[in-house]
């Protein structure tokens, strides 16, 4: 009797031991069947330990002939499951206007939805660009707020018949940046509505849904195109109601704890740039190089 | 500054490159291969990226109608966790088969997935 309720009573405290160690860490942005890479011009509608280092940017001319190159980085740490706070900053070399380090970002993200059986998702952030930092050639006298939304939608839930189609993704951003301050010197300050959209052809996906591609490299390529643009709604100064923005057409290449993302910079119009500009981010996964540490939630 | 942050990125990822990768169990390989055409299976083996935990991981193996095809017990392969197998108990007719997986790797990430094999006649 005594020996069935010690097996009982260590039965218990396995399966309860078990059951919290096992709990299952939910970070990255994983829905269902579906991983949404970390994008470079739209921001993935997951939350997760990350850090994204180096950002380097040669954007497209500028319409009145200037040359920029970004290098930047941005570090996300979770709080709680699901709610994260991210800090980007960086520098920046104008020609003409020399090297500057920019503004200080912040964004507290929550994602607040995830349908895993329709690989759906969805998050919404508060990004705030604060004014009076970096330095003078990138100097902003005010800060910008930025509420965004960012959603995910995998085509996973198609039909059989469908099957090709399966590893497609699409996800979109939605957000107004508003500056503090309505007049600087003179000049209005806009706000605009920051929108766009990815596509996605995840080949991990086809290799585990699909069909099998036995080539290592290639089943981990996620080829992708981004479309980011930048549209001014209010207090618009007149004749420069213009939208501007980049197709971002590019691949990403996944490893097990990091990714690689290249990317070329297509200007939509003359107010855009001109040329093409490139971007490339190499970007570490926190919550599964470090799971028990940097890359988990402050507090559960 | 430029250099620096080169610096700092590569001195990053050579500390990565030292330390232990655990991350999502994806799915590397399957038997019978993901959307393949086959004669018989008598098991399936699925290989991940990481290992998976035996106790919290399933594969389930369903007809074309939806009914379920009987499994054994699943288990990883002796000295390889990253090889998930389930021994298939009947020989199946022919028809297209839908294998539903859910892997727990060693660090407790989830991951799951779906593919279909089909048993020609």
């Amino acid at each position: 009797m005594l020996s069935a309720t010690w097996r009982s009573a260590t039965r218990a405290v396995f399966g309860v031991a078990a059951a919290l160690w096992i709990s299952p860490a939910f970070a990255h942005a994983v829905c269902g069947d579906r991983i949404f890479p970390a994008t470079l011009g739209i921001d993935d509608p997951g939350v997760g330990d990350e850090l994204a280092l180096p950002t380097s940017t040669w954007q497209p001319q500028g319409s009145d002939g200037t040359r920029e190159f970004d290098a930047t980085f941005s570090w996300t740490k979770t709080i709680l499951p699901g709610l994260g706070l991210s800090f980007s900053d960086g520098g920046s070399w104008l020609r003409p206007g020399g090297y500057g380090w920019n503004a200080l970002d912040t964004e507290l993200k929550y994602n607040f939805m995830c349908l895993a059986q329709h690989e759906f998702m969805a998050s919404a952030g508060f990004d705030v660009s604060w004014g009076r930092m970096g330095t003078a050639s990138q100097y902003s006298p005010f800060n910008t707020y930025a509420p965004v939304v960012s959603v995910g939608k995998g085509f996973g839930d198609l039909p059989a018949s469908l099957n090709i189609l399966r590893p497609l993704a699409i996800t979109a951003q939605l957000g107004a940046a508003i500056p503090g301050q309505s007049w600087t010197d003179g000049s209005q300050n806009p706000t605009t509505l920051n929108w766009g959209f990815t596509l996605q052809y995840s080949l991990p996906y086809y290799n585990s849904h699909v069909g099998q591609i036995d080539n290592d490299f290639l089943r981990r390529l996620v080829p992708v195109t981004e479309f980011a643009f930048s549209t001014p709604i209010a207090n618009v100064a007149p004749g420069t109601q213009v939208t501007t923005g980049t197709i971002q057409p590019g691949v990403i290449y996944e490893a097990d704890t990091w990714q690689l993302a290249v990317e070329a910079l297509i200007p939509i119009n003359s107010a855009s740039g001109r040329n093409v500009g490139a971007i490339a981010e190499l970007h570490f996964f926190f919550d599964d190089i470090f799971p028990n540490s940097l890359g988990k939630p402050l507090f559960r | 500054m430029h250099k620096t942050m080169q610096r700092t990125a590569l001195a990053f990822a050579f500390a990565l490159a030292a330390t232990a990768a655990y991350a999502h169990a994806q799915l590397v390989k399957a038997t019978p291969a993901v959307g393949a055409t086959i004669a018989s299976a008598n098991e399936i083996r699925l290989t991940f990226s990481e290992g998976v935990e035996p106790r919290f991981s399933k594969i389930a193996l369903t007809a074309a109608d939806g009914a379920a095809i009987a499994l054994g017990t699943a288990k990883t392969e002796s000295g390889d966790a990253t090889v998930f197998v389930a021994p298939i108990v009947k020989p199946l007719p022919p028809g297209v088969y839908t294998v539903r997986w859910s892997a727990v790797s060693t660090d407790t990430h989830h991951s799951q997935g779906d593919f279909s094999f089909t048993v020609k006649p």
